[in-house]
């Protein structure tokens, strides 16, 4: 049995290769799982925002098709928001001769110091 | 947590390898939570009028690639200033 927490029932692995793909495993949904959270967590501030200007009893119809086409936008925005952002690290990371031009992007929006590994 | 999963019966080679891909990750995460971060920027900026369809028109498209562009060229010109700053009054 399987649930969507992972194959509960099966043995801890034991050799390198599988402590490895099982390492991989859990890292590629901790991911998936936080970029999600993040996307959702934004979706759900700006369309509240941009739909629900004065909240009722309950969500109107109107309110209900604004959501759904907002999630979408955002959704296409983050898209376009990506790619460019994407193309333009590319070309300010030649343009320094190789050097890392995220690092610029991730210190300009105020986020922590990424990832520190848990490999020590 | 799924397992517990002892680290230390890993061997070289796959200790370097999950090293290579952790950073590599990271490394990604990192633009991921810029591109977040940007586009809620953006958002605020460039979609002002009521929301009526669910896709992107042309010139909210335009909006966007402008912003991302100019945000970046406002981080550059920051870092520039702060760098000419450091260099001092005295150089």
């Amino acid at each position: 049995m399987s649930s969507i927490f992972g194959s509960g029932s099966t043995a801890a692995p034991q050799s390198s290769a599988e402590i490895k793909q099982a390492v991989l495993r859990q890292l590629q949904q901790e991911t998936a799982m936080s970029n999600a959270r993040a996307l959702i967590g934004k979706i759900n501030k700006h369309c509240f925002k941009a739909c629900v200007p004065s909240p009722d009893s309950s969500l109107s119809t109107k309110e209900n098709t604004c959501l759904s086409n907002c999630m979408d936008k955002y959704i296409a925005m983050w898209n376009v928001t990506s790619k460019t952002y994407i193309a333009r690290v590319n070309v300010e990371t030649k343009r320094m001769g190789g050097q890392e031009a995220a690092a610029i992007g991730s210190m300009a929006s105020g986020l922590p110091e990424g990832g520190g590994g848990i490999m020590g | 947590m799924e397992q517990q999963l002892d680290l230390t019966k890993l061997n070289e080679n796959d200790k370097k390898e999950l090293n290579q891909v952790l950073t590599s990750e990271a490394q990604k995460s990192n633009i991921q939570q810029t591109v977040h971060h940007l586009n809620e920027v953006c958002w605020e900026k460039c979609i002002t009028s009521k929301i009526s369809s669910g896709s992107l028109d042309k010139s909210e498209t335009a909006c966007a690639q402008n912003c991302v562009d100019r945000w970046m060229d406002t981080s550059l010109a920051v870092l520039s200033k702060l760098d000419a700053m450091r260099g001092g009054p005295g150089h």
